[in-house]
């Protein structure tokens, strides 16, 4: 089934190409070859014939015909021509009829040179005339024969090597793209098996990548970052269902036994427990979803210079009397603007909730602070509380969803708070870490880029 | 129909939902407060009950059958029908709230949402805010002079924080209206997120204990299930 596949496929359109360009290419060179080599032994025929003609035309009678006699005699091959006409017109001594050119020493080009001896039949020649001093012509002349046959010979040998040569270059195009398309058709298989839903496997990669390999590489990363997303969800799925089922189940028990009661009003508080319940897992859902709106959205396009200065400032205010009203000292170092490039609305949100969590988990008489400033060129962000703090194991957990800590089981609230701080510390690209603060916790936001340029 | 009210004097409202439970719960809700409710579940009954124009307000669901109500608000809203529209709508991030209010949307409601949210939202959109341009505000014994920035509660001074001082106009502004927690997050504080501890709770708490005079009755009560109510009349 592969060869029809591969009939198809551009891999073969590829060969063709390729043949066809080596093609081209090799008929140019020899184009030009078959010009330059008749070109060239055909000046060389010109010149000769103009350079002896100058000298013959200069000799003495009797040496002029000592050397027609001579040139005639060894001319076996009847390739040269050579004549001497009297000032009238006569043949004197030769072998070429009368010919009308200009007697001027230059070279001519004649199509049909008409030679004296009656066997011989007229062929293309060069032939050159030039007057002597005595009024008569010498002319002289060479068969073209040679030049036409070399010529004949070249153009014979680049017709013979172009079938061969076409089928050289198909071959071996179609070897290239027959490598290359089997590479994709591997690719391809691997890819429908992923489709499938098998997800372990990996796009083939080789020792020195080259263009599809990089693609390939790219392509297994995006499945690496697919599968963890799936697990994540998958873990995600889980955590709802127990944590949406707890208070389901608590609403259905505390309903059913309203219901069964004969005691209106044992029926309107279980209603009512039973609808605390629901407030719970109502904001639950919400917290997850606003998580994962978070973690979805794409940090860019609503990124604003923002004042972390100011958004501190802002919560501050909104959380004082909340300190105030538990006994809880509240105290606010953000002196300085600490500009970066953020989602204003967010950076609130996500401040707002590291301070409720401080808040929540401070006893009477403790202090939360909350400090904004520029350390070493990147805006840091630090909440702090004298609370009971976050046990060394469980700093990385404490902003995973759903994770339980004995800290959550005490107080009101999803537990997600720290999650969705988390998510949009991530999306601004600031890094979210806990710390001890002795007492207490130590809540660090800090940029991984420089600060932002205050707005001008 | 059981109506609380004159079903003359309470407006129309006109229900575009295509989810029966909630529809029906919806209905309900707003019947009990003695409006007329309309309801209709697709998108081609939604345009010609708007074009009829009988409605006072609409609360329209932002998915339909799989079309889409915003898309019908912005085609009405072209049309140059005016009538107050309640966005309902399980997308909450900012952008889609945005592309909401946007599209001719006047207010925009998460689901899941408390019925009392909704009918607070309803109510706050069918009672535009008298006159911006006042400014004293009253009720009770307290007057509010907005270009002064001053409070009196029966002719003595009351020192407001200017954070408290705007929680108090929001509500003198909608006297005998409930008014949400999310109402007042958005309205004062201008926060798209509720905090996991009540911390408006804790603001109203302490406004109420610079505004009420022992033995009078408090100026803002709770209200139940709801969020709070400025007292019109005390």
């Amino acid at each position: 089934m592969r060869a029809p596949e591969f009939l198809r496929s551009s891999a073969l359109r590829l060969a063709l190409a390729f043949a066809i360009a080596m093609t081209v290419a090799s008929s140019l060179v020899f184009g030009l070859v078959y010009l330059r080599i008749t070109a060239v032994s055909e000046s060389r025929v010109r010149s000769i014939l103009e350079d002896e003609a100058w000298k013959g035309a200069n000799y003495s009678d009797e040496e002029i015909k000592n050397a027609v006699t001579q040139r005639l005699t060894r001319d076996l091959r009847h390739l040269d021509y050579v004549a001497l006409f009297s000032e009238s017109g006569t043949l004197l001594i030769g072998n070429v009829g009368k010919v009308t050119i200009p007697a001027d020493g230059r070279s001519h080009f004649v199509s049909e040179a008409p030679r004296t001896d009656p066997g011989q039949k007229s062929e293309p020649a060069i032939l050159v005339a030039r007057l002597r001093p005595d009024g008569s012509l010498l002319m002289l002349g060479r068969n073209l024969d040679e030049v036409f046959t070399l010529r004949r010979t070249v153009l014979q040998a680049l017709v013979g090597a172009i079938g061969p040569m076409l089928l050289m270059a198909l071959a071996i195009g179609a070897f290239f793209a027959r490598r290359e398309s089997r590479r994709l058709i591997h690719i391809h298989d691997t890819i429908a098996r992923i489709m499938r839903g098998d997800l372990q496997v990996r796009l083939p990669v080789r020792r020195r990548p080259d263009e599809i390999d990089r693609v390939s590489r790219d392509v297994n990363l995006m499945l690496d970052e697919i599968v963890r997303l799936l697990l994540q969800v998958k873990n995600v799925s889980d955590n709802i269902a127990h944590d949406l089922r707890t208070p389901l189940a608590v609403m259905c028990a505390k309903l059913e036994r309203g219901l069964a009661g004969s005691d209106d009003h044992e029926l309107r508080v279980a209603t009512r427990q039973a609808l605390s319940e629901l407030d719970k897992a109502m904001m639950t859902i919400t917290a997850l979803l606003r998580i994962s709106e978070v973690e979805s959205a794409l940090r860019s396009s609503g990124f604003k210079s923002i004042d972390l200065s100011a958004i501190c400032a802002d919560v501050f205010e909104f959380y004082e009397p909340l300190g105030k009203a538990r006994s809880v000292a509240m105290v606010l170092d953000a002196r300085s603007p600490v500009p970066t490039l953020g989602d204003g609305d967010l950076m609130r949100e996500a401040l707002a909730n590291l301070i409720d969590n401080a808040v929540k988990f401070t006893p009477e008489g403790g202090t939360v602070t909350l400090s904004a400033a520029i350390e070493a060129g990147r805006p840091v962000v630090r909440v702090s509380d004298s609370g009971s703090g976050v046990a060394p194991g469980e700093r990385d957990r404490i902003f995973e969803r759903f994770y339980r800590t004995i800290r959550n089981d005490r107080v009101p609230g999803s537990g997600l708070g720290l999650s969705i701080a988390a998510a949009i510390a991530k999306l601004h690209d600031f890094e979210l870490r806990v710390e001890d603060n002795r007492p207490g916790a130590l809540f660090i936001m800090s940029g991984r880029g420089a600060s932002a340029k205050a707005p001008p | 129909m059981s109506m609380t009210g004159d079903p003359l004097k309470r407006p129309s409202v006109l229900l575009i939902e295509d989810e029966k439970g909630l529809a029906e719960e919806i209905s309900a809700e707003l019947q009990s407060l003695g409006y007329r409710v309309q309801h209709v579940d697709s998108v081609a009954e939604g345009f010609s009950a708007a074009r009829a124009g009988s409605s006072a307000i609409m609360v329209v669901d932002r998915m339909l059958h799989g079309s889409d109500g915003l898309s019908m608000v912005e085609a009405l809203r072209e049309e140059g029908v005016k009538t107050p529209v309640l966005l309902i709508s399980a997308l909450s991030s900012v952008d889609d709230r945005i592309r909401g209010l946007k599209a001719g949307g006047d207010d925009y409601l998460t689901k899941p949402f408390a019925m009392a949210e909704l009918a607070a939202r309803v109510e706050a959109l069918l009672r535009r805010l008298d006159d911006v341009r006042t400014t004293k505000l009253r009720a009770g014994g307290l007057e509010m002079d907005l270009i002064e920035q001053t409070v009196m509660r029966d002719g003595t001074l009351i020192e407001l924080l200017p954070r408290e001082f705007k929680l108090l106009e929001y509500f003198l502004r909608r006297p005998g209206r409930i008014v949400t927690r999310a109402m007042l997050l958005e309205g004062v504080w201008h926060y798209r997120f509720i905090p996991e501890t009540n911390v408006v709770d804790v603001h109203i708490g302490n406004l109420r204990r610079k505004i009420d005079i022992a033995g009078a009755p408090p100026l803002i009560i709770n209200i139940r299930g709801a969020g709070f109510m400025l007292h019109a009349g005390a």
